[in-house]
């Protein structure tokens, strides 16, 4: 089918301004990360130019601690994303194959409990978490990210168990293998797609978050998200080529695992949308 | 036949999950409500005044302020993704070139983080030097002076936040999309029916499960709205821009009345239960009934009037003589 030419000028032109959206804002810093100075305000902006490295020294030179603070997140959103995937794997066995009001009443809190906005637990966990002295560490974010993405995990990853036949675990438990050998025998090979979306949910929410990491690390917890903000607000000028070096340093992997695992994405919201 | 009974090896699956979910976010928010009741701050022991820090929240013109701004910022912003969303899933379902890339395109300021966003975002919007507010002024068109009306402010953290969660909006919609079974279009074919009716009487009202999921989603997550406000204009200026999850902030952190953050808060728990709740009911309605789609987009249609006369009110405040 064949659609008439008018139609087809007006859709391609629709798609065009949505990558344009899309897409230019994040071009466009890139890009400026590796233009002189001079060049970033140029007016209209130049996009042919002898690409340099100078904001790139010049971040290394005056933010030294930012490649500690990249080290930081990585720490925390991988920790997070362990802990956070583990959890709802083993929770959406559970929720998938058996059936108790008791676990009803459980899967309801667990939805129901997401409810909360995250700046209102904030407020009784900072006097808590300074006194037991997991101010500014791993530790408190990874519990934090973990925790606010595990319903959404156990959610999705249910719907990925109830795709696996029951005869599988039915078969494995008549040779005798108990609720956790059936999960890592049977369950955990055969819903590694979900993992990997789920995954990737909490690995980009982790990385990217700022209102935890900005109420409660200071230094040496202190993830990339909160320098990139301090760079904004320097008082002496914001240093924009040195800024844009530093968040092409932040987006860059982050946006690479995305694209990577489009596939993923699109079959863990899949599972998880049709379920409602 | 081996049965699979609910045994303690269960339980002991799911207590991670649950204990995760009781500890950092039930115990500390039932213990927020406690203090929301009474009077606390740094070093003080909290005491009791029951209900007074609601009273005072409900006599403070601030959280009113806080209050309006948010429901602005959030019809807007909810409804204008929705409407993109959905005209974007309804393009790439029709086929487009080189999907794949287009769609990681589409995809890429998923991966971006609130901080970069604004970074990207203050850099083209800047009134002097700023790319897209050069190009605006060479059309002769406003530019947002997001530094100093309040207005333009709101709205610069509003197109950043649909910027930033259209993504996952157009995921949900296109995937749904994508499920719907081919036979529908073949048969509505074979009866004659074009591809408006087409859309009109099967795609849309297939699609209204889905577009109340990603309108719970976005309805719950836009109230919390706090970096994006707190990275351009930190409320201000003079307090003008705060949303609910910035005056709490503030309350907390800067003037340590705990009391009144706490009471915050829950207002702002109960409100976003209410309004998932109410959501929720909707799309469950959907889902026993199929096809009733009617009363669905009369509530989109409803909340979309509901939006348009704040649109106006913003859009006129921008192009008064006054205004700059």
């Amino acid at each position: 089918m064949k659609r008439p030419l008018p139609i087809r000028i007006l859709r391609g032109l629709a798609l065009a301004l949505l990558i344009v959206w899309s897409a230019f804002p994040i071009v466009l810093v890139v890009a400026s990360s590796f233009k002189p100075p001079r060049d970033i305000f140029v007016y209209p902006p130049r996009w042919l130019f002898e690409p340099t490295f100078d904001n790139y020294s010049g971040l290394v030179l005056r933010w030294p601690d930012f490649f500690r603070n990249l080290v930081n997140s990585a720490i925390v959103a991988i920790g997070a994303t362990l802990v956070a995937v583990i959890a709802s794997a083993l929770a959406a066995y559970v929720y998938s194959r058996l059936r108790s009001t008791t676990l009803t009443l459980t899967a309801f809190f667990m939805i129901f409990i997401r409810l909360i906005p995250p700046i209102v637990i904030t407020l009784p966990l900072f006097p808590v978490v300074n006194e037991l002295a997991l101010n500014d560490t791993h530790f408190i974010l990874i519990a934090l990210y973990a925790t606010f993405f595990v319903s959404l995990g156990t959610l999705v990853l249910r719907a990925f168990v109830d795709q696996i036949p029951r005869e599988l675990d039915e078969a494995a438990m008549v040779d005798g293998a108990g609720p956790f050998a059936v999960f890592r025998r049977v369950i955990l090979p055969l819903c590694a797609q979900g993992m990997v979306a789920v995954g990737v949910f909490v690995l980009v929410y982790a990385w990217n978050e700022f209102l935890f990491a900005f109420i409660f690390t200071t230094t040496k917890a202190k993830t990339a998200p909160l320098t990139l903000s301090e760079m904004t607000g320097a008082v002496d000028g914001v240093e924009w080529g040195v800024l844009f070096a530093a968040t092409t340093l932040q987006l860059a992997p982050i946006v690479a695992i995305v694209v990577a695992a489009q596939k993923y994405l699109i079959a863990g919201l899949t599972a998880g949308a049709t379920k409602g | 036949m081996a049965t699979n009974r609910l045994g303690p090896a269960h339980w002991a699956m799911i207590a991670p999950t649950q204990a995760l979910l009781v500890g950092v976010i039930l115990i500390p928010s039932l213990y927020v409500f406690w203090l929301s009741l009474n009077k606390s701050s740094f070093g003080l022991t909290p005491s009791f005044v029951g209900l007074a820090n609601y009273a005072e929240i409900l006599g403070d013109p601030y959280f009113w302020r806080a209050l309006k701004n948010t429901v602005i910022v959030v019809l807007v912003v909810v409804h204008l993704e929705l409407l993109l969303a959905l005209a974007a899933a309804l393009l790439f379902a029709g086929g487009v070139p080189m999907r794949r890339v287009m769609i990681a395109i589409m995809l890429a300021p998923y991966a971006i983080s609130e901080v970069s966003a604004v970074v990207m975002w203050r850099f083209m919007m800047d009134p002097q030097v700023g790319m897209v507010s050069r190009s605006l002024a060479f059309l002769g068109l406003p530019t947002l002076e997001w530094a100093v009306e309040p207005m333009h402010g709101l709205l610069l953290a509003g197109l950043l936040s649909v910027w930033l969660h259209l993504p996952f909006t157009f995921l949900i919609i296109y995937s749904a999309r994508l499920a719907l079974p081919g036979e529908l279009y073949e048969a509505a074919r074979i009866d004659g029916a074009g591809p408006w009716q087409q859309c009109r009487r099967i795609t849309l009202p297939l699609l209204v499960p889905a577009i109340l999921v990603a309108m719970l989603f976005r309805y719950v997550f836009a109230f919390r709205l706090f970096s994006e406000i707190w990275l351009i204009t930190q409320g201000g200026p003079a307090r003008q821009t705060e949303v609910l999850a910035v005056y709490l902030y503030l309350e907390a952190f800067r003037y340590n009345e705990f009391g009144i953050a706490a009471a915050t808060g829950w207002i702002m728990v109960v409100a976003s239960m209410v309004l998932a709740v109410y959501l929720y009911l909707e799309a469950f309605r959907y889902n026993e009934f199929g096809i009733a789609a009617a009363t669905g987009w009369i509530m989109v249609v409803a909340s979309m009037v509901l939006a348009i006369p704040y649109l106006r009110q913003m859009y006129k405040r921008m192009f008064a003589p006054d205004a700059s």
